[in-house]
């Protein structure tokens, strides 16, 4: 009887025991847009945010940035020139070979127990290199930081051209735990490039388990049901615009994660994102639009923080629409901008105007000496100047004048397009508003060139460097690949070039700077406003890292002194 | 005999006109129901012809207040005082604005130019184009015209939401473009209605005395079927009415109609919709409400005509 | 019977045929280019090509239609029952279809229950006592929600009992996003977490179902009731009623007849409303955040997703006929002057 009870009482134990483990597992609930529609970083995914957060925490990167400060919110800010070791515990370069020795860290594992090592880091460069997924971004990122043999001339359709698609000796395995990556000229963006998830390590053993000889790289398995790599979290369950839940990898090299697991949730519409938030369910909400940031951070129980990084809003004006490629209708478009009004009206004030066409906060910014302010009787006296007092002539270019902005960004967008519109029309610009799906946008923007006018708030060089940002935007195509205003200017292209090249730091930055100021006096853009990128958060969650894809590493985030 | 059959026809018919005028009059002075749905049809007209001119404010232009609320009710007598008294700088915000800096109660008294206009223009031209056809098919019935109803079948068993976005997804976001879409989902419905009841009607024994007389097949169909067959279809659209304006602000209200800032319900809705969580009501309830006072409005009228003429 | 239902079956096949073909014809018309989305940021000529090539767009769209109906030996079509991938995620369409559509039929279906639970005896006692209190009721209700446009009052419903009275949860999706749920057996929720005994995900998919079907009971129940009733009243006036009533028969069992002769039409109004609520899917899973066909749908068509177009509106089409047909069918059982 005796035996009995204390049996009983040893197994009540347990049961409250384990239990109590149970409930003490640390879950942390994110509400989103939406979740990854893809893991395979040369997948269709590439430009979708959910995407972007997927890759950021699970793909593992060989180098990232050192983490510098942390501002009044409490955001962690990296010091974006200074790397840190992450797979890889340290690099060497040697100029006159153009090459990199990277020595790989030891005794990482991934969430499938495989060990990472020398032939993970083969195996992904030579899948970015295959071009066999739909966009090849690990290829443009190779290509961006000049490694050997990733060149335009792979893309052609020839059977040369997919010849040469396999890897060459310019990546070689020296032993288990060192590899060396070769340049084909001498530039800087080789470091920042190893940062982006689109050169990141995927766990070959793996990925090649799941290969089938019609997708030998995985990219099904990569697009739908797992990516393999050794980083802090291991997907649990996936569903597509659903859900995507991660569970904590054990072995993480960094440490195990202070969450057990991460839940993020499609919310598609961000009014039921911030319902959810105010009951106390979510821990963490993103991708909400300033006035609900606005509301937030007025009602209680809630955190709103945020930090300037690459946040900005611009005006897209084609140079290939007249009458936008005259300068004076440039200007006049610029000093007809009430800067001021849309930051505090469209922006509740988490926002500035922006000087300059590269991010301020990033290293090598210069502000420019041609600035703007709202000037609408200095932008009248320019359209005069331009031949076309009062707008009288401009409806000719009806079409020109047609704002386009996506039309899934509506919430935050349309309000700065319709007070835009409102102030250009005083000073004479018959300015329409024509917002278009994503797609269609993307379409002429990016692939035709040919959208006369647009706003634009995703414009986000991943790559923190001003060489990256003037690369991405500003150098006459082909090679300025995301020239979306069809702008080209000599000295821009020629400064650009000898920075690529430039081992000198301040000669370098003399070169950026100069062609940061040909960009403010041409008004290769507009410039309208530098906005925070911000978070909703439970009051006691910390840990938040702005992270230049504006998605948040998850591995950082812990709840605070105050949790329960 | 020909002049004087259409002579007959001509009187009778002014007859019909006369006595439901008499009937509209009776009616309206008697049944409530139907002096709703006729004030209703009336203002919203008016409104579809001069609300943009009776708007105080430009119903597409940002003013400097975002998100100002509407002025609490018991200050509106003195604040309509002051405004009419010229003591006032600007015209109040009488629906506030919304987080766009628009004046909400200018927006809402000119969207009926867009709605009803849409609306009107697609249920019209599905009543034009749906009676005819429907008169053809129901009148020769033939392979062609079997085809043709099999066609507006696919048509009608289809969810009309679908349809209708991928249409103007597919032709751009242009009036044209919903009234074209409004007609492909409301035509197969006039149609099925006009043949059903021409084919009751074929059996009447007039349209065998005629045929017998030698009368031309398409004049007894134009002259005499037509007419006769027209009641159903006529009292149909008026609910067609109301549920095209709400087609057409449902497009709007998933990202798929009109441009803003075209002043429009559905999409006004579709903007404001978020804010309602915030208490921040303003900015869709008076359009929603706009809506669906409408909506009932033509419910009503359309119930009375059916009531009228059974 | 049998001759009956094979043809029917066979014209429902033809009318999706159709569809398909002009489905395909029809989306390849869009004013945009959906390799854009997928080249983004490093959208150079070479790389859209690449991209152009990966999709089978750069082909005669005659060779397209060969790949879509599974005619070319690469890969399998629309014969073999292949909706292809999705050019957005990657996915079968199928596989996205599979999950999407069965949650629209387990809200339609829901709404369509309610509906009729509520609108048929009221419809009943409405015709039965004409200008009774139930009567008038019954007319006001239906004049008034009639037609109304149910995304508005879905907003109004989640303002009022989601956020003000805190009855119903935040419009978070179809269960509660804490739960795990169950293994999809049939992909209806409420059914696969029975099956497993999956109490507490049954009670929450219940819950949060709450004000999505109470929306849509809202929009359509008026119209129902109106129809039931005109059904009731025509045949209580009839010439067999009339006779019953004539011969002495008791009033109940003259009920009883009538109900009958009422409810047989009662029957073509499922497939009506069916349809009429797959449409009312779309604004109303937008404003629940409901991953349904129809929000499938519309992300989709403003993706420019040609595959998930072709697969939803295939998809929805095939539910709704199949509904219309079952519909018939029993219809036909019910009423032999049909089957001619």
């Amino acid at each position: 009887m005796r035996l009995y009870r204390t049996a009983l009482v040893v197994v009540v134990l347990a049961a409250c025991l384990l239990a109590g483990r149970a409930t003490a597992e640390r879950a942390l609930l994110v509400l989103s847009e939406g979740v990854p529609a893809s893991l395979d970083v040369d997948g269709p995914a590439g430009n979708h945010d959910p995407s972007q957060t997927g890759f950021l925490n699970i793909i593992e990167p060989l180098v990232d940035y050192v983490v510098g400060g942390v501002n009044d919110d409490g955001v962690q800010l990296y010091d974006f020139t200074r790397f840190a070791p992450r797979l890889a515990e340290s690099w060497h370069y040697d100029p006159d070979t153009l090459t990199w020795t990277l020595t790989l860290r030891r005794d990482v594992k991934g969430c499938n127990g495989a060990t990472f090592d020398a032939d993970d880091v083969l195996y992904s460069f030579a899948r970015a290199k295959s071009l066999s997924g739909v966009a090849p971004v690990g290829w443009f990122l190779g290509n961006v930081a000049s490694i050997d043999g990733f060149t335009k001339a792979l893309l052609q359709n020839t059977q040369q051209a997919r010849a040469a698609r396999e890897l060459g000796d310019e990546i070689q395995k020296l032993d288990a735990y060192t590899v060396t990556i070769r340049q084909s000229a001498p530039n800087k963006l080789f470091l920042p490039a190893l940062t982006i998830y689109g050169l990141g390590i995927y766990d070959q053993q793996t990925m090649q388990a799941h290969a089938t000889a019609a997708d030998p790289w995985s990219h099904g398995y990569a697009g739908s049901v797992n990516a393999p790599s050794f980083g802090p979290w291991c997907v649990e369950r996936w569903r597509k615009e659903e859900v995507f839940a991660v569970k904590a990898n054990p072995d993480y090299y960094r440490g195990t994660p202070y969450f057990d697991r991460v839940i993020m949730r499609a919310v598609p519409q961000s009014a039921n994102r911030v319902g959810i938030l105010r009951t106390g369910k979510a821990q963490f909400v993103e991708g909400l639009s300033p006035k609900e940031y606005a509301f937030l951070e007025r009602s209680s129980g809630i955190k709103v923080s945020g930090a300037y990084l690459n946040g900005s809003l611009i005006l897209l004006a084609n140079w290939k629409s007249p009458p936008l490629d005259d300068p004076r209708v440039r200007e006049a478009l610029a000093y007809a901008t009430p800067y001021a009004d849309l930051v505090r009206g469209a922006y509740f004030g988490a926002a500035k105007q922006w000087h300059g066409l590269i991010p301020s906060e990033y290293p090598g910014y210069v502000r420019p000496a041609a600035t703007y302010r709202y000037d609408p009787e200095r932008a009248r006296a320019l359209l005069a100047e331009a031949g076309y007092p009062n707008g009288r002539g401009l409806e000719q270019f009806a079409e020109a004048f047609k704002l386009s902005y996506a039309l899934d960004r509506e919430n935050t967008l349309g309000p700065v397009a319709t007070q835009l519109r409102t102030a250009l029309r005083r000073v004479g610009f018959p300015v329409q508003l024509d917002p278009l799906p994503a797609v269609q946008l993307a379409d002429r923007q990016l692939v035709k060139k040919d959208l006369p006018l647009s706003l634009y708030d995703g414009l986000t060089p991943i790559g923190v460097d001003v060489a990256y940002a003037l690369l991405l935007s500003f150098i006459t195509p082909p090679a300025g690949l995301n020239n979306m205003t069809n702008f080209s200017d000599p000295v821009v292209d020629e400064m650009f070039d000898k920075a690529l090249v430039e081992p000198d730091p301040a000669l370098r930055h003399e070169y950026l700077a100069s062609a940061q100021e040909v960009l403010a006096r041409r008004l290769a853009f507009l410039p309208l406003a530098e906005f925070e990128v911000r978070w909703a958060t439970a009051p006691d969650l910390e840990g938040l890292t702005l992270h230049p894809t504006q998605s948040v590493p998850w591995y950082p985030l812990r709840l605070g002194q105050g949790a329960p | 005999m020909v002049s004087t059959r259409s002579g007959a026809s001509v009187s009778s018919r002014l007859t019909a006109v006369r006595s439901v005028a008499v009937y509209v009059g009776q009616r309206a002075r008697h049944d409530g129901l139907f002096l709703f749905g006729l004030l209703v049809a009336l203002t919203v007209l008016f409104l579809a012809l001069f609300g943009e001119l009776l708007a105080p404010y430009d119903p597409r232009e940002a003013t400097a207040n975002v998100g100002m609320p509407p002025p609490p009710l018991k200050d509106w007598p003195q604040l309509a005082y002051r405004a009419l008294t010229g003591q006032l700088d600007a015209a109040p915000h009488w629906f506030g604005t919304d987080f766009y800096g628009l004046d909400v109660f200018s927006r809402v008294i000119s969207a009926p130019r867009t709605d009803v206009s849409i609306a009107l223009g697609g249920a019209l031209v599905s009543l034009l184009l749906g009676t005819g056809l429907g008169l053809v098919a129901g009148f020769y019935r033939n392979w062609a015209t079997g085809l043709l109803v099999r066609a507006s079948d696919v048509l009608q068993s289809f969810p009309v939401f679908i349809t209708a976005m991928v249409l103007v997804a597919l032709s751009g976001r242009h009036t044209g473009n919903i009234v074209l879409a409004l007609c492909l989902v409301y035509t197969p419905i006039f149609l099925r209605l006009t043949r059903a009841e021409v084919m009751g009607q074929a059996r009447h024994g007039y349209v065998e005395a005629a045929r017998a007389a030698g009368v031309r097949p398409w004049i007894i169909a134009w002259r005499h079927v037509l007419p006769n067959s027209l009641v159903p279809a006529l009292i149909q659209l008026s609910v067609t009415i109301g549920f095209a304006i709400i087609l057409t602000a449902g497009l709007s209200f998933v990202g798929a109609g009109v441009q803003p800032p075209t002043p429009e319900w559905g999409l006004m809705i579709s903007q404001g919709a978020g804010d309602l969580n915030y208490g921040w009501w303003w900015p869709s309830v008076f359009p929603g409400l706009a809506i669906s006072i409408t909506v009932l409005g033509f419910a009503a009228l359309g119930h009375v005509l059916e009531e009228a003429f059974r | 019977m049998w001759r009956y239902v094979l043809l029917r079956l066979g014209v429902a096949v033809l009318q999706l045929a159709a569809l398909a073909v002009v489905v395909f014809f029809l989306i390849r018309l869009l004013p945009a280019d959906p390799v854009a989305r997928l080249v983004g940021l490093n959208a150079s000529p070479e790389a859209y090509a690449q991209s152009e090539r990966a999709l089978g767009l750069d082909r005669p769209l005659i060779q397209q239609f060969a790949a879509y109906l599974g005619l070319s030996a690469a890969a399998p079509g629309l014969l073999q029952g292949e909706l292809g991938r999705s050019w957005v995620t990657g996915e079968p369409v199928a596989a996205e279809l599979g999950r999407a559509l069965p949650l629209t039929i387990e809200v339609v279906s829901l709404a369509l229950l309610a509906s009729l639970l509520i609108a048929i005896p009221v419809g009943l006692v409405s015709a039965a006592k004409p200008k009774g209190g139930v009567d008038r009721a019954a007319f006001v209700w239906g004049l008034f929600a009639g037609a109304q446009p149910d995304y508005w009052w879905g907003l109004l419903f989640i303002l009022l009992f989601a956020f003000t009275l805190g009855l119903a949860p935040a419009p978070l999706g179809r269960v509660d996003p804490l739960l795990v749920p169950p293994d999809s057996i049939t992909g209806l929720i409420l059914m696969d977490s029975l099956l497993q005994g999956r109490f507490d995900v049954f009670l929450s998919a219940l819950h949060y179902l709450a004000l999505p079907v109470l929306t849509m009971v809202f929009t359509v129940s008026g119209a129902i009731v109106k129809m039931v009733r005109q059904n009731t009243a025509r045949a209580l006036q009839s010439e067999y009623v009339l006779y019953a009533r004539a011969c002495g028969l008791p009033e109940r069992r003259v009920a009883r007849y009538a109900l009958r002769a009422a409810l047989t039409p009662t029957l073509t109004l499922i497939g009506i409303f069916f349809s009429v609520l797959l449409s009312a899917a779309v604004t109303v899973e937008r404003v629940f955040s409901l991953n349904g066909v129809g929000q499938y749908s519309v992300r989709s068509i403003l993706d420019f997703d040609y595959p998930a177009i072709q697969g939803a509106v295939l998809a929805v089409a095939m539910v709704a006929l199949l509904v219309y047909l079952l519909v018939d069918i029993v219809h036909a059982l019910l009423d032999p002057r049909l089957r001619g």
